[in-house]
């Protein structure tokens, strides 16, 4: 009865210290990132001329009823911004002058929201965690199927 | 006993998350409202190209085949494709009204309403003009009356035009997004119609897109008799420049709009 109970309880031993994180010794580094897309606008007038001065309305796609961003063209009727790439779906800007309109909708996917970062979890820390689990489960299971002397 | 108690409670649970559900998919209906507007060119008046001060009387215009979409991906006019949506509500009736009702300070008129529309953004609509058979605008697609003056001179003039156009268009471009329709909700769409293009505007650049290809008032006033003028196309054709004429042919299609947006006409 003594060894099986430590034939158990060695390895468990073993394993959770190998899963324990020790002091670095040396200055960590962590780097962040995220990809953003800029979306450049031109509006013109249908004779190709540009929409200088005109107001630009950005809508997102979590709240399509109010303005997520207003702005101004410049003199050649361009404006650039960048959208939160959190909120996938159908960005609209409308660009409007004297009387003149457009609107364009823009998709913009899950696939281009990019975040990310180094560090995090290595393999063999996983690996120990998803041991522990298990055997926390297998581990319960035994206790309450043991044989009452 | 326990069992049975247990199944019993399941069953009587499962059925109530049910009927939630089945409620909550049966009630996902609002109002659409379709609303044609002559904007203030037509309520207040304005002054043409040629600086001619117009006002409206009456501007009878006939509507038909009234549809709203929900368009995914959104409808782009500037293709002139096929316009298809995922939900369409529609007018099923005819309708003459006119854009100049209710004076200077009066709402875009409401041309009908869907009950039951079902929710979700509406951001296509499409409509045609067509001739009225009965009432005021009898024969006619459109009606324009009113008074020009300018300089001392004053004209009591009818337009009428018989011609008939479709009109295909995306999403409302104004103030405010229209067609977003939740549930127990009202929203609205609009057909939206730019008489300045027809008569220019002297308050825009006459260099500007919208005054070159405008016919002005000059041309209407030229075939005026005593003050009045009561003309159909056919008599346009007959009466004015060939040139005027033309550029009267090439604009109308150009009334109709969704906001400050364009349409494809057809």
């Amino acid at each position: 009865m003594v060894n099986t109970k430590w034939k158990f309880i060695i390895p468990l031993v073993l394993v959770l210290i190998l899963g324990i994180s020790t002091t670095a010794y040396a200055h960590g580094a962590r780097i962040n990132y995220t990809v953003n897309m800029t979306i450049d606008i031109v509006a013109k007038y249908d004779n190709g001329e540009p929409m200088g001065g005109a107001q630009l309305v950005v809508y997102a796609p979590d709240d399509p009823s109010n303005p997520w961003l207003t702005g101004v063209c410049d003199d050649e009727g361009r404006f650039s911004f960048t959208p939160d790439t959190s909120k996938p779906g159908t960005w609209t800007i409308q660009a409007r002058q004297s009387g003149h309109g457009d609107i364009v909708h823009i998709p913009i996917g899950e696939d281009t929201a990019v975040t990310g970062s180094s560090g995090g979890y290595t393999v063999l820390q996983i690996v120990v965690m998803a041991v522990c689990g298990i055997w926390g489960f297998v581990g319960t299971a035994l206790y309450f199927s043991r044989r009452r002397a | 006993m326990r069992k049975r108690i247990y199944i019993l409670t399941v069953s009587v649970l499962s059925l109530f998350i049910i009927a939630l559900i089945g409620c909550a998919g049966a009630g996902a209906v609002g109002t659409l409202q379709f609303h044609a507007n002559g904007e203030d060119f037509v309520r207040e008046g304005f002054v043409s190209k040629d600086g001619w001060s117009i006002n409206f009387d009456h501007v009878y215009i006939t509507l038909a085949d009234i549809t709203a979409y929900q368009t995914d991906p959104p409808y782009d006019s500037h293709s002139g494709g096929e316009l298809k949506g995922k939900v369409n509500v529609g007018l099923n009736e005819v309708y003459t009204v006119d854009l100049a009702e209710g004076g200077t300070d009066a709402p875009p008129i409401l041309v009908g309403e869907v009950q039951d529309a079902t929710t979700g953004h509406y951001n296509a609509i499409s409509w045609k003009m067509v001739k009225a058979s009965s009432g005021p605008a009898s024969g006619y697609s459109l009606v324009v009356v009113g008074t020009a003056e300018k300089d001392g001179q004053s004209i009591d003039f009818s337009i009428k035009v018989d011609k008939e156009y479709g009109y295909d268009c995306g999403e409302f471009v104004g103030d405010e997004r229209k067609g977003m329709v939740k549930v127990g909700g009202t929203a609205d769409v609009e057909m939206t119609f730019h008489f300045d293009h027809i008569f220019g505007d002297a308050e825009t650049p006459m260099d500007d897109e919208l005054n070159v290809g405008a016919v002005g008032f000059g041309p209407f006033a030229g075939i005026a008799e005593g003050g009045k003028l009561d003309v159909d196309m056919a008599g346009l054709q007959a009466k004015l420049p060939a040139k005027d004429y033309q550029m009267l042919v090439d604009i109308l299609p150009t009334l109709g709009h969704v906001g400050e947006g364009h349409c494809h006409c057809h």
